[in-house]
């Protein structure tokens, strides 16, 4: 037991390595002993954090100061800006989803959305229109309507329209382009009608089998608190480890990739709009600041900043890595090209319509 | 990961954001002042969440709730974190995992997934990084003013200190609210105006001249973008993110005010300043 207690608490070369040695080496070790091992892990976990703790101690003594290069520091600002901004929309996001596995009972959506999953995604996605929150708290929120018995094709236009349309996003993009209220309606317009027909997508061609979502059937003696408590783990467990690789990418392409190149292409018609699609995907912007990123690239046509403003919310590197953590590679991989697809036709026939 | 080492993350995430916040204005250098309650707010859930897991954990409570949901052919193991129960199957776990996702069996909640840890990033960021506001590389990096806005040519309609200020009057200005007017004010109301503007110092990579900079920011730092105007003066010029309040006066430009590529400031006096309290505006 002492030989298995030190090695947890050696010095790891990567947290992931030592966690992983140390499940494989207990498959060797007989039955009897599991309770007694479970109690060496916690001590082990509890000794890795003391040690990760002492050595972030250390860091800020001697290495905070050393850190200078100017490249490195600006990307650790926006990969922290990135993080840090998400947080409070992530954790409110986890809060109300769990308060709907916990609080609220199944009846309740039976009533409000319609059982036909045809018609449940127009509701879904008008009500994206209402709920302010930006996309780090849609992502856990959807999950939890699918686990709650909301058709999935509905809860996904819920998951779309809410960053894209809700009420902070509609005021941000008025602000942003004062003086130009077409460019809110065709937000709103263009927002709404990509979620609607990704939702209708889903719901002829969608398949059960590629979203993953865990089953979780809770204890019947747990209390709602538990119930509670536990959903609100899991989900930032999930969606806040692919939200820090999402701010990483977005971070790095950010601090690479230099504005010239982008002003380049701005003057081809078709071409401006794809590449600042494509922009919005690689910066993950959350979608009540993209209004004001968006206003900033004067050199694009309007509907290339449409093009920003509709891809943003419902197709970039931190949202893809989210929904990834809570639905699935399987899910993402079919999800977002469709996302991209229908964002950018929906893009196109609203720009040319209204712009 | 298992359930204490979920719990110490939390606490570690969420002591991240308070300390960010409320010792100290870190924060200030990220996001908008606006997120401060917000960051305080996350910060004290984070904690308080992370603390609840790590009591039930040492409780036990969370046993008794594996030990009923586990499915029958791992209901030997009761462990509290529900971890040794799942070694045993572990392999055969893994397959089902890369088939279905690591939700497959449902009944593995208790454990989070290996990207978890990387939550201890912004906790290094804050701690060890403790990251700056972004200054002069970005400046030079995005190749300066972000450009005149669209819009047609305005006239009146601002909304800003120079509106307010009387004629003879020392304005403090925005240096977002002076390029704006630079670039779109066809009345030029600024001309002859006595002006003051704080920005850091941004040396011109080719001349000896230099830019007095500030970036704009919507929501945080990722979307900053970057406002400034070319100093006119006698001085040497200063050190790169170098604070600076200036005082002086738009040098008119001749033709069409959107074609400037960078409105001139003459500057009569200047005066290094602390860094203001919030870095961006």
């Amino acid at each position: 037991m002492s030989d298995r207690t030190s090695a947890d608490a050696t010095p790891p070369s990567a947290l992931g390595d030592s966690i992983a040695q140390g499940w494989s080496d207990r498959d060797e070790l007989p039955p009897a002993d599991w309770g007694r091992r479970t109690s060496s892990r916690r001590t082990g976990t509890v000794w890795l954090f003391a040690l990760l703790i002492t050595a972030m101690a250390m860091a800020h003594a001697w290495l905070t100061d050393e850190l200078t290069d100017q490249a490195f520091l600006a990307w650790a600002t926006i990969f922290t800006a990135i993080a840090f901004q998400a947080l409070p929309f992530l954790v409110f996001g986890v809060a109300l989803s769990a308060v709907l596995t916990a609080f609220v009972p199944a009846s309740v959506y039976r009533k409000f959305i319609p059982q036909n999953a045809g018609r449940a995604v127009p509701v879904a996605g008008a009500s994206g229109a209402v709920l302010p929150g930006c996309e780090c708290a849609s992502v856990p929120i959807a999950g939890s309507l699918i686990k709650r018995g909301v058709a999935p094709a509905a809860a996904l236009t819920f998951l779309l329209a809410a960053p894209s349309i809700n009420p902070i996003v509609m005021i941000a993009t008025a602000v942003a382009f004062a003086g130009q209220p077409e460019m809110v309606l065709a937000r709103f317009v263009a927002g709404l009608l990509a979620s609607v027909v990704i939702g209708w997508i889903w719901v002829r061609f969608g398949k059960a089998d590629w979203l993953k979502l865990p089953s979780r059937t809770h204890a019947p003696g747990a209390s709602r608190w538990q119930i509670f408590r536990e959903s609100m783990l899991h989900d930032i467990m999930h969606a806040g480890g692919y939200l820090v690789v999402g701010a990483l990418a977005a971070a790095t392409l950010n601090v690479m990739v230099p504005r010239e190149w982008l002003l380049a292409v701005a003057e081809a018609p078709i071409i401006s709009v794809l590449v600042l699609a494509l922009l919005a995907i690689l910066l993950s912007i959350c979608s009540e600041a993209d209004a004001f990123v968006a206003v900033s690239l004067t050199d694009f046509s309007p509907t290339a900043k449409l093009a920003f403003m509709v891809i943003g919310p419902i197709v970039d590197l931190k949202l893809i890595a989210m929904q990834a953590g809570v639905f699935g590679w399987r899910f993402v991989a079919r999800f977002a090209p469709i996302c991209l697809v229908v964002g950018l036709a929906s893009t196109f026939l609203i720009g040319g319509l209204l712009l | 990961m298992n359930r204490i080492a979920q719990g110490l993350t939390l606490v570690l995430l969420g002591a991240a954001a308070l300390t960010a916040t409320v010792p100290t204005n870190l924060y200030l250098n990220w996001v908008k002042a606006g997120f401060g309650p917000f960051l305080v707010g996350a910060g004290a859930v984070t904690v308080l969440l992370g603390v609840l897991v790590i009591v039930a954990e040492l409780r036990g409570e969370s046993s008794a709730l594996d030990q009923s949901e586990a499915t029958p052919e791992h209901a030997h193991g009761a462990e509290p974190d529900g971890g040794a129960a799942f070694d045993g199957a572990r392999e055969h776990d893994r397959a089902v995992a890369e088939e279905y996702g690591d939700g497959g069996h449902g009944h593995d909640h208790s454990r989070a997934p290996k990207v978890a840890w990387l939550l201890l990033l912004p906790v290094f960021a804050v701690f060890v990084i403790a990251p700056p506001a972004l200054g002069s590389y970005t400046v030079e990096s995005t190749g300066g003013s972000s450009g005149p806005p669209p819009e047609e040519q305005s006239s009146g309609g601002f909304n800003d200190a120079l509106t307010e200020a009387d004629a003879g009057e020392t304005v403090s200005m925005a240096v977002q609210e002076f390029v704006m007017r630079a670039w779109i004010d066809e009345d030029r109301e600024m001309a002859g105006r006595d002006i003051e503007l704080t920005g850091f110092a941004v040396p011109d990579e080719e001349g000896d001249g230099w830019y007095l900079a500030r970036l704009q920011m919507a929501c945080c730092a990722a979307d900053a973008v970057v406002n400034r105007v070319e100093v006119v003066d006698d001085g040497p010029a200063p050190e790169a993110d170098s604070w600076w309040t200036v005082r002086g006066s738009w040098v008119e430009p001749e033709g069409e005010l959107s074609d400037v590529s960078d409105h001139q400031f003459r500057v009569e006096e200047r005066e290094e300043v602390t860094d203001p309290p919030d870095p961006y505006e």
